[in-house]
């Protein structure tokens, strides 16, 4: 689990490095990808692809994701 | 003519072919096979020729078809066998050639789309129409031609008209490296070619002058400026075309630049409705699917007219390759000429992959010469030539590119 946290801060860092925004240092499962990480639906739809290509799995497939627990949740599930 | 003229040389089978063998072969043919299924190109080249000559109707199909694809356009291997004998009443040499093939006016030829949508269509030619551009004068008949399409493609066989009209020498590029390319282009003298951009710009990289090419012919995708620019710079003496042409209808407008003339006695046979070119049913080939509105033929090709003409028009797009962004409408063509404009890329492409966030997220996928350049430099690239919806969010630097077997960017 914090192997795929460390993963994921690195894909979101890449999603904001690649549209000038600035990097997170942390992340916290409660912590919100569109009002405290900045996300908007461009970044969040790069996100879906990047996770996607790394992981298998499209966190957005059945509705839209708020937090960054809720990512994790999906790919604990997406997988098997 | 020399007697040693070569009339064909295939790099892929080493194989030099001289017109008197060509000549021998045609003039020795018994029966004409009625469907065109090799990779041989000189077996190509010879069939077409006969067909001609014979005045017997052919079906040109790609070689590299399925089986499933020639079932659904209902042949199987014993169709593909049938051959139709002829009289061996033709003695063709040098000298009454052109008159000869000129003389079968009802010959049609078959070919299929290779469609960028859906199944290959079937469009079947006559003569004229799939002649439309060829010309035949003294001043061509040492033309040397570098052959860049795929020879059962409508455009390769336009090409293979125009070389073999004015008696020329043909060298096969197809299939062949840059770097082999660019060595035959010396060896051989060679002074025309035509081709898609996708075909030049992987020859672009290299730093070298070819004088001997006089003319370059661009067709089947948008050509832009940047590349006009680049071939000038490598082919210094070359006049540059750019042509308009579809399996549909042959080829139909010329141009110097990146504009299309429209002929005067073709302009009513042409028209821009809502952004998208009309043809009328005139000028096409025969087809059952052709769907037509009225008595015209929706192109789907996004263009518009010179502000100050309505005989002259830029090729913006495909419509159907407009990619749904966010409910933004991408055209790719568009991304990849700035991406193109960038000093470090060869060749890129972009397109959409199904996002259950905004619909479609935009890819390109770039082919680079100075492995440097990130992914990020391209993005802040981007960022100074185009509104943020239309910069790709993941660009991956690939080693190469996939074409389709017409040479034109593959899209997916």
């Amino acid at each position: 689990m914090p192997q795929k946290v460390e993963i994921l801060r690195n894909i979101i860092n890449q999603v904001l490095e690649n549209n000038s925004k600035e990097k997170i240092s942390s992340l916290k499962s409660s912590t919100n990808l569109r009002d405290e990480i900045g996300l908007d639906s461009f970044d969040l739809a790069e996100l879906t692809v990047r996770i996607e290509m790394k992981f298998g799995v499209d966190v957005f497939e059945s509705g839209i994701v708020l937090t960054v627990g809720e990512i994790l949740n999906k790919l604990d599930n997406g997988n098997g | 003519m020399d007697k040693n003229k070569i009339f064909l040389f295939d790099p892929l089978q080493q194989r030099e072919y001289s017109y008197e063998r060509f000549f021998d072969r045609l003039n020795n043919i018994e029966s004409i096979p009625s469907f065109i299924y090799t990779d041989d190109i000189f077996e190509i080249f010879l069939t077409v020729t006969a067909s001609l000559l014979y005045n017997k109707n052919i079906v040109l199909l790609d070689y590299d078809f399925k089986e499933s694809e020639l079932g659904q356009f209902g042949l199987n291997d014993e169709s593909l066998l049938k051959r139709e004998p002829v009289a061996l009443n033709k003695r063709v040499d040098e000298n009454n050639f052109i008159q000869s093939v000129q003389e079968s006016r009802d010959w049609q030829i078959t070919l299929y789309t290779s469609g960028t949508t859906g199944q290959p269509k079937k469009i079947t030619h006559g003569f004229k129409s799939i002649s439309r551009m060829v010309k035949i004068s003294d001043k061509k008949k040492n033309d040397v031609w570098g052959f860049a399409y795929n020879p059962t493609h409508i455009a390769g066989l336009q090409v293979f008209l125009q070389a073999i009209f004015n008696l020329n020498t043909i060298i096969n590029l197809f299939g062949s490296s840059s770097g082999e390319i660019l060595s035959l282009i010396d060896e051989y003298n060679i002074t025309n070619i035509s081709a898609t951009p996708t075909f030049y710009r992987m020859l672009v990289p290299s730093n070298r002058k070819f004088n001997t090419i006089k003319r370059i012919t661009s067709g089947g995708e948008k050509f832009n400026p940047a590349l006009f620019q680049r071939m000038s710079e490598i082919f210094p003496n070359a006049r540059i075309l750019n042509v308009y042409a579809s399996t549909e209808a042959g080829s139909l407008f010329a141009s110097d630049g990146d504009s299309f003339s429209i002929k005067k006695e073709d302009a009513e046979n042409v028209k821009i409705v809502d952004g998208e070119l009309l043809i009328h049913k005139h000028m096409l080939g025969i087809s059952d699917s052709f769907e037509l509105e009225g008595d015209w033929y929706n192109t789907n090709d996004l263009v518009e007219f010179l502000p100050d003409s309505n005989l002259r028009f830029k090729f913006i797009g495909r419509k159907n390759e407009m990619i749904n962004v966010g409910g933004y409408k991408v055209n790719p063509c568009e991304v990849e000429e700035i991406i193109n404009s960038h000093p470090a890329v060869t060749v890129s492409r972009v397109y959409g992959r199904k996002n259950s966030v905004i619909g479609n997220v935009l890819i390109a996928d770039v082919t680079v010469e100075n492995s440097n350049v990130s992914e990020k430099d391209l993005k802040s690239f981007l960022q100074e030539y185009l509104q943020p919806f239309k910069i790709p969010r993941i660009i991956n630097l690939v080693d190469a590119i996939e074409v389709t077997r017409t040479g034109k960017l593959k899209r997916v």
